[in-house]
Parts: structure tokens; C-alpha cells; sequence
């Protein structure tokens, strides 16, 4: 059975190639998760907004020869995202404190337990930015962005193998790294 | 976590561990980001702009305009095109089609540069002398068009737009287009302009090379890998006590190094005024007077530990309590260390009014001499770093961080985890194994001096030379000066619109933090009111003037102007007087008192949106072009007892500028604007304004005692 919302943006998708004024419709779609991503990246306002409007000035002027390949179209747009990124900070590493970003939703444990898990998330998502590009980029993109490894292959210009590759070192390298980090029982 | 499961990573993480780490990862839930609705909005009008040009076929009128060629004719005509911007065109449809859909590039903007170019398509030519009658303009303003294909541009004759303004750009059914067309009914764009201009921020300065620190070797540590010791009170020389317990005189040209004692140093401390030394060694404590190079011996029970002054007083701390030297020879008591035996001092600070002790338990603690309070600063494993220059605020350390606190414990800022020091010029350096940094006691003008092993860096008191302990060796360095700190005004500037912004937001507990206790009362007082509700709603406030007062403590007057909107238009304002005060730490301005004016509505007859004080001159500016025959005898300077002060007055630009006026600092004073003062549709201010201030303390932006000036050159 097809996924209604898939339709539907395909549908805008095929609008917006025959004509580009109807690229507003994705923008609406898919604003908010692009932006999020950059800066959740580039971890300052005005940069976020640099590269957010050179990922959908791309995005729009690129819309006649995009090809609709079955995925979703923001593992495109995050595709454009990563690469605007790169660019820009092909030297450069977010230096912010990651504390005011990453934060804990916990539901069920107990209230001391919270502290704990916060805790812990803080610090691994800290070592997370201590990760080669590609490993980090990839453990965002499949943790905090909740993409699937496929759309995480398109958006990275990479194969689904590649990108479980990526996922498993930066995972075991945070395991390495995080001693004191043990599974709760 | 545990029930974590993700088919995707079956394959690749079998481990519990793994999964784990990888459960972690995915209860991670970003909060949204500050995003700035302006933005979102304006990205999406540039698209649609670039797609409009796309299904054209050609290249926009803008990006024509503005490219390199087109912004050089910009450039010769800076000041002329500023405007606000009207998009018409008929939908999808072909021409003829009776839909006409206006938009504005800038409608619903509510920071619209002065002098911003808008962006102007239409999709079916105009009549162009129909569509300019028909744009009308508020707040009154003469402007001229001007054509460009199916583009109209409507620019002020003065070149830019007034600050602080909401405009509105009405384009009446009296607009046709080339075939006769009517525009159904009037269409408006609204948008609201950015402050004036202030001076650009100082820019930060790039990394310094490694290199550029004129680094170099001086003596060994003698088994050491930390820097003890100090400088002297002219930075020419550093007392230092190697590994081996040896008081060694080095100075900061590397040569001539001389030993004062050959071991059992243990600690040292050189008098404010720089004229004695005092070391304690095998128990005892030696103070040589450099003048006379004669020293003195103190032999006091129990043994001292570390030492400090009290201006010219000697002060040690032993096991049991803090001591200090008498002129007579004896020593006494000044205060018992609570739990003796179980906490040991750390340091005595440059005051000689507090000193900081470590628990056995590892909890870090300001003792207060005089009172003999305690204080716990930071949580369990905080260790001492250092002191501020005069003692009021001091550095630890934690697991992660360097924590700047005052002496009460309450953080200031955090900083990166590093060796720290202090300077007299509020510079702090932050040394460790890979990297040196500078910063601010504030977290501000973070700055990397230098890629290396920079190990318990210890400032000069010239604020430029340093010296550090690195593989074994003390060496010396320079360091660049960080840029002036922001003068009292521009923290004033940052609290008020924090505070006013948290207000904006119904964020009252934060607007609160701004407040101190007599700010708290004012906000609670009849009339006035910490989070404003209601119709119509507060949509936004500007700082209409802002001005030092007094120096001791400093004090800052604000007036703010809070605008209240109904259906997306301004439709009246009331002004608050806000009084800021630097607290007795010294450190943090507070609004201290407060009091709100009148509300009065929008829209008939020019308003002043910007007042810029001097002691010579007041430079008034309205949102209207004035009629200038009106403003001479309109706007004028009144002192305490009503009297005009004589000024000359010239107008332009929407600002009227009354110069020669020699306010005298702290003098009570008036701006008046009557009635009589006209637009240029020849609509009268409506009722007299008035705006009472003080003669200002200090220039704007100018240097101030706050200003950090660094000696030239470092001693070395």
C-alpha cells in the first residue's frame, strides 16, 4: 500500500519541476527540518540561515533536473545541506557547548534516574562531535534526524553499506571512548 | 533504552553495548532552534522571486541590477534608491485575467534595513503614471519613482528610510495597468525599519600564529612540570621556586638568572607595591626588602603554609588559621579556619580579605576574613584556579569546565577547562597540553594565541607578557591585546534589550533577573506593568534614547518605546524611563528604577523615533519628512526652569539637530516639539512631546575608564 504522504509529495515534487513557482509548497514542507539540521551543525543563527537559504536557493534553481528515485525528497534537500556545509566549514568545527541542544526526553524513569540519562547524553553526544566528519555526519543524520539508512546514503552521496560502515565505527569508537558507559540493566 | 530496537542495525550492532550507545544516541530530541520568522518568511519571497524569474526565462531585474556592473552604478548612487516595494502581477493567469495580486518584498518585515534595496516584478506592464498616483506612504514622505520593464520602485528623496518606523505603502484602486485595468480595491504592505546605525562592533581579532608569541626558553623546573612563582610588580623579573625548592631570580631577558635561596622554598609572595618579597622556607618565613636587600626572619607556630598580603601587611595561612604580621614583630590570629585540620587554604587573595581552602572531602570554600563566613563555591571536585586582579571574583575549575565566580559563589561565567590566570587588564589566558587561549572574564573575545604545551600560565602585571612551564622549562611569551571591552553604555545597551525582550516573550521570570530590588518594586507599582497584555497587543519596542549619567556607580538612563499593534498596524506607544545601576560587586548594571509615560496614538502627524544626546549637541529624528520652514521655532531645548537653551538648529534628513548647546553633565533638561511642528502633507504633530534628560557623563562609544589600555611594550 502507498504511504499517502509519499504520494502527495510526490505530487508537489512533479509540480514544482514543471514549474518552479510551485516550489513554495516544499519549502513549507520542509523548512523547518533543514533548518534544524543546520544549525544543529553550525550551531550559529546567522550561519544556520546562510546555509539554509543557499541549500533552498539550490534546491529550487536544480528542481528541472531532479529525478524523483523513489526517495524521499529531503534525503535530497539534506543531501545539498551536507555538501553547503562542508563547504563552509570544510576548516571549521561548531565550538558550542552541545548541553543546550541535545536534550533528554525521558518518559517512564524515575526522576533521579533522569539526571543520570541526561547525563550520559550529554556527554556521548559531546564525543559525537569529536567524531571523523563523515562518522559524525552519518550518526546525526540517523539519530537525530531519525533518516533511514538509505535516504542517509543519497543525502551523504554514499551506499547503504558505506553508510552502515560509518554508523558501526562511530558507534563502536563512542563505545571505546565511553568506559563508563554501560548498558542499564 | 533496553527495548531499543532498530531492524535497520541488526546487522551491524550485536552487542548490548552498541545498542546501548546507539539507544542513547536516539533519545535525543533537538528543541527547535531560534529561528527568526523574518527570515523564514523573506527566504521564501526570495524564491518565489527567483522562481518567478525561472518561469520567465530571463535573469531577474534584480540580480541585474546588482551585479558587479549594476552595483557599480548602485555605488554612484548610494543614498538614492531605498524604497519600499510593490510586486504586482496577476497570478498564474495570463494578462487580462481580472485577479491582481499585490505583494510587497518587505510586507510583514519588522527589520528592514534603511537603505535596503527591495526587490521589484511585475508580470504585465503598468501605467505608470496611475500606478504613482495611486502609492501613497506613512508616515508622510517624499519619495520619487522610478520604471524599470514592469518594475516600480518608490524611493525616498532622502535617500533612507526613518528608524524605528512602521511604514505603510499603500498602492490605491486608482493603479491600472497598460491595457486599463483597474486594481480592484487598495492593497497594503506594512514593514517596520531597524534602529539607526551604530558604530560597527570591534572586530574580533584573527589567531594569532603560534609564532608570533616570541616564545622562548628560559631556565629548567628542575623536575617540575607546573610554573610556581610571580612576577614582579614591573614585570622585568619572575621569582620562581623549581623543583628542587630553589628561589631563583630569572628575568624576562633570560640572562643573569641568580638563586635567593638553594632549596626548602616552598612558597612565595611579592607586596602589592612590589617592594618586598616574602618566601617561606623550612618552616619559616624570610621577607627580603629589595631596597636595602636586607631580609627578615618569622618563625611563627604553627608552621606556615602559603602566604599573601593585606596591602603591606604580611598574612600567612598555617594549619589552624589565617595569621598577619605586626609592625611590632608579633603576629596574631586574624581568623580560624573552620574544621582545622580537615581543610587546608589554597590562597589568600590579592586583597589579602578572603582566602579560599579545600576540604579532605574535596569541596572548595571562600572564607571571608573579616565576618569568618564561608562560602562553598562550585559543587563536589571544584578546584581553586585563581583570583581576579583586586580579589573580588575568583577561578576554579571543574570536571569540564573553568568557572569565573564572585566571592559568593554565584557563577559569572564558564569557560573553557584550562590552566588559568588573571591579568590587571582582565584578560584570561587558558593553558593545557595542546592549546593556549585568551579570553574575557566574561566568556567574550575567546581568542587562540597559540597551538602547543602551554602549561599554568602566569600573567604579567603589564597584561602582555606571560610565563608558562612547558617539557620541563619555564618560558616566557607575549600576548597580543584582546579588543577594548564594551563600554558601559553598550552593557547597558545588552541588558535593556534582553530585559525588553523577555517582556516581548511574557517571560517575566527572566525579565525579572534584570531587576534589582527596587527595579522589582517599580514593575509592581500602579501603572506599571512587567508583562503587557491586552488589546492592543505589545508587538515591539525600540530604544528611543540612551545615555551615561554617572560614573560612581555607573548609571545609565534609557527611555524605550513600546509600540502596541492591532490587526498588523501600529496604533499607539507609550515610552518607559529605565534607570540602570552597576551593583556594588562592580560587575553587573541592573535597571533600578523605572517609570512608564502616557500612551498616545499613532498616525497623526510625525512622531520622534530616535534621540541622540551629547553634552554639545541633540540631533532629534522623525519618522515624517518635516516642513523645515516649522522646525526652528517647533523644537528647541528647555533647561530646568523651562528656559530655551540657545542652540542653532538645521534640518535633514528627517533629523533636526540642535548644536552649541554646552549641556552641563547631570543638568536636568527638556526636548520639546510643538504642535506647530508640520509634515509635508502639512499634518501638525498632534499634541506637544516632550522628552526629559540628563546632560550626559561621558561620550558615546568613546574611550572610557573602562576602556582596558596595555602597556606598549612587555619587559622582556
Amino acid at each position: 500500500m502507498s504511504d499517502p504522504s509519499r504520494e502527495d509529495e510526490r505530487e508537489l515534487v512533479a509540480l514544482a519541476k514543471r514549474d518552479p513557482r510551485q516550489f513554495g509548497a516544499l519549502y513549507d514542507r520542509h523548512f523547518q527540518q533543514i533548518y534544524r539540521f543546520v544549525y544543529s551543525r553550525v550551531r550559529e543563527q546567522t550561519a544556520a540561515e546562510d546555509v539554509t537559504s543557499e541549500v533552498f536557493m539550490k534546491a529550487l534553481k536544480a528542481m528541472p533536473r531532479y529525478q524523483d528515485t523513489g526517495r524521499p525528497f529531503a534525503a535530497w534537500l539534506y543531501q545539498i545541506a551536507v555538501n553547503a556545509i562542508a563547504d563552509r566549514y570544510r576548516t571549521l568545527r561548531p565550538t558550542q557547548t552541545l548541553d543546550d541542544f541535545h536534550d533528554l526526553s525521558v518518559g517512564g524513569p524515575a526522576l533521579e534516574d533522569v539526571a543520570a540519562q541526561r547525563d550520559e547524553l550529554r556527554r556521548i553526544w559531546a564525543m559525537v562531535e569529536a567524531l571523523p566528519h563523515q562518522q559524525r555526519t552519518a550518526l546525526v543524520l540517523k539519530f537525530q534526524e531519525d533518516l533511514k539508512i538509505e535516504d542517509i546514503a543519497v543525502a551523504m552521496g554514499k551506499s547503504a553499506g558505506a553508510i552502515k560502515l560509518l554508523i558501526h565505527r562511530g558507534v563502536t569508537r563512542l563505545r571505546d571512548d565511553a568506559a563508563s558507559l554501560r548498558p542499564v540493566e | 533504552m533496553n527495548s531499543y530496537h532498530d531492524p535497520e542495525l541488526d546487522d551491524i550492532l550485536h552487542e548490548d553495548d552498541l545498542r546501548h550507545i546507539a539507544a542513547t544516541l536516539s533519545s535525543a530530541q533537538a528543541p527547535e532552534p531560534p529561528l527568526d520568522d523574518a527570515f523564514r518568511t523573506g527566504l521564501r519571497r526570495q524564491l518565489m522571486k527567483e522562481a518567478w524569474s525561472m518561469s520567465e526565462g530571463r535573469e531577474s531585474w534584480w540580480r541585474r541590477v546588482f551585479a558587479p556592473p549594476g552595483l557599480a552604478w548602485a555605488g554612484s548612487a548610494a543614498g538614492l534608491l531605498l524604497i519600499a516595494a510593490v510586486v504586482v502581477w496577476v497570478g498564474a493567469q495570463p494578462p487580462g485575467v481580472n485577479t491582481i495580486e499585490v505583494h510587497g518584498n518587505v510586507d510583514g518585515n519588522r527589520n528592514v534595513a534603511l537603505q535596503q534595496p527591495i526587490l521589484v516584478s511585475f508580470n504585465q506592464p503598468m501605467d505608470h503614471s496611475s500606478t504613482e498616483r495611486a502609492v501613497q506612504i506613512m508616515p508622510a514622505t517624499t519619495v520619487t519613482f522610478s520604471w524599470a520593464a514592469n518594475t516600480l520602485a518608490v524611493q525616498p528623496a532622502s535617500g533612507n528610510l526613518a528608524p524605528n518606523t512602521q511604514y505603510r505603502v499603500t498602492i490605491g484602486p486608482g493603479a491600472k495597468t497598460a491595457s486599463g485595468k483597474q486594481l480592484s480595491s487598495k492593497q497594503t504592505i506594512t514593514f517596520v525599519t531597524q534602529p539607526p546605525a551604530t558604530p560597527a562592533p570591534t572586530p574580533t581579532p584573527r589567531a594569532t600564529p603560534s609564532n608570533a608569541l616570541s616564545e622562548k626558553s628560559l631556565t629548567s623546573l628542575s623536575g617540575t612540570t607546573a610554573l610556581r612563582g610571580q612576577w614582579s610588580a614591573d614585570s622585568s623579573t619572575f621569582y620562581l621556586i623549581d623543583g628542587s625548592g630553589a628561589l631563583k631570580v630569572v628575568p624576562a631577558s633570560g640572562s643573569g638568572i641568580t638563586t635567593i635561596a638553594g632549596d626548602g622554598v616552598t612558597a612565595l609572595s611579592i607586596s602589592p607595591a612590589g617592594d618586598r618579597l616574602a618566601y617561606i622556607r623550612e618552616g619559616k618565613i624570610e621577607v627580603l626588602t629589595f631596597a636595602s636587600g636586607q631580609t627578615e626572619e618569622i618563625a611563627p607556630t604553627p608552621t606556615p603554609q602559603l602566604l599573601g598580603w593585606a596591602k603591606d601587611r604580611l598574612l600567612w595561612a598555617a594549619a589552624d588559621g589565617i595569621y598577619g604580621a605586626d609592625a611590632d614583630g608579633s603576629s596574631q590570629q586574624l581568623r580560624a579556619l573552620p574544621r582545622a585540620g580537615d581543610v587546608t587554604v589554597v590562597s589568600i587573595a590579592p586583597d589579602g580579605a578572603r582566602a579560599a581552602y579545600q576540604t579532605a572531602d574535596n569541596l572548595l570554600f571562600v572564607l571571608n576574613l573579616a565576618s569568618g563566613s564561608s562560602v562553598q563555591v562550585g559543587q563536589a571536585n571544584a578546584t581553586f584556579a585563581g583570583w581576579s586582579p583586586a580579589g573580588g571574583q575568583l577561578m576554579y575549575v571543574t570536571d569540564d569546565h573553568t568557572v569565573v565566580a564572585d566571592t559568593q559563589g554565584n557563577t559569572q561565567a564558564t569557560l573553557a577547562r584550562g590552566d588559568a590566570s588573571w591579568s590587571p587588564q582582565d584578560a584570561i589566558l587558558l593553558g593545557g597540553d595542546t592549546d593556549l587561549y585568551q579570553v574575557r572574564p566574561d566568556g567574550s573575545n575567546l581568542t587562540k594565541l597559540g597551538s602547543g604545551s602551554y602549561h599554568t600560565p602566569v600573567w604579567a602585571p603589564n597584561g602582555t607578557a606571560f610565563a608558562f612551564a612547558r617539557g620541563g622549562s619555564m618560558w616566557t611569551g607575549v600576548a597580543p591585546p584582546l579588543p577594548p571591552q564594551p563600554t558601559t553604555l553598550d552593557q547597558a545597551t545588552t541588558i535593556v534589550n534582553a530585559f525588553m525582550k523577555a517582556r516581548l516573550d511574557g517571560d517575566s521570570d527572566n525579565a525579572g533577573t534584570y531587576l534589582d530590588d527596587n527595579g522589582k518594586k517599580a514593575y509592581g507599582s500602579a501603572g506599571m506593568s512587567l508583562i503587557v497584555t491586552g488589546d492592543p497587543k505589545f508587538t515591539r519596542f525600540y530604544i528611543l534614547t540612551q545615555e551615561i549619567t554617572a560614573t560612581e556607580p555607573d548609571t545609565a538612563v534609557f527611555v524605550v518605546r513600546l509600540v502596541l499593534t492591532r490587526d498588523k498596524i501600529d496604533v499607539s506607544d507609550y515610552e518607559e524611563t529605565l534607570t540602570l545601576v552597576r551593583d556594588p560587586s562592580g560587575r553587573q548594571l541592573l535597571i533600578d528604577q523605572a517609570s512608564a509615560g502616557s500612551r498616545h496614538d499613532l498616525g497623526k502627524g510625525a512622531e520622534v523615533v530616535s534621540v541622540d544626546v551629547e553634552l554639545d549637541s541633540v540631533a532629534v529624528t522623525f519618522d515624517s519628512d518635516l516642513d523645515p520652514g516649522t522646525v526652528t521655532d517647533g523644537v528647541y531645548i528647555a533647561d530646568s526652569k523651562g528656559k530655551r537653551v540657545d542652540a542653532g538648529v538645521t534640518y535633514a534628513n528627517r533629523t533636526v539637530t540642535l548644536s552649541g548647546l554646552g549641556l552641563k553633565a547631570g543638568g536636568q533638561y527638556r526636548l520639546v516639539v510643538l504642535t506647530s511642528v508640520r509634515d509635508v502633507l502639512g499634518q501638525n504633530v498632534a499634541a506637544e512631546y516632550d522628552l526629559d534628560f540628563l546632560g550626559p557623563a561621558e561620550k558615546k562609544h568613546g574611550n572610557k575608564k573602562d576602556v582596558v589600555s596595555v602597556s606598549p611594550e612587555p619587559a622582556l
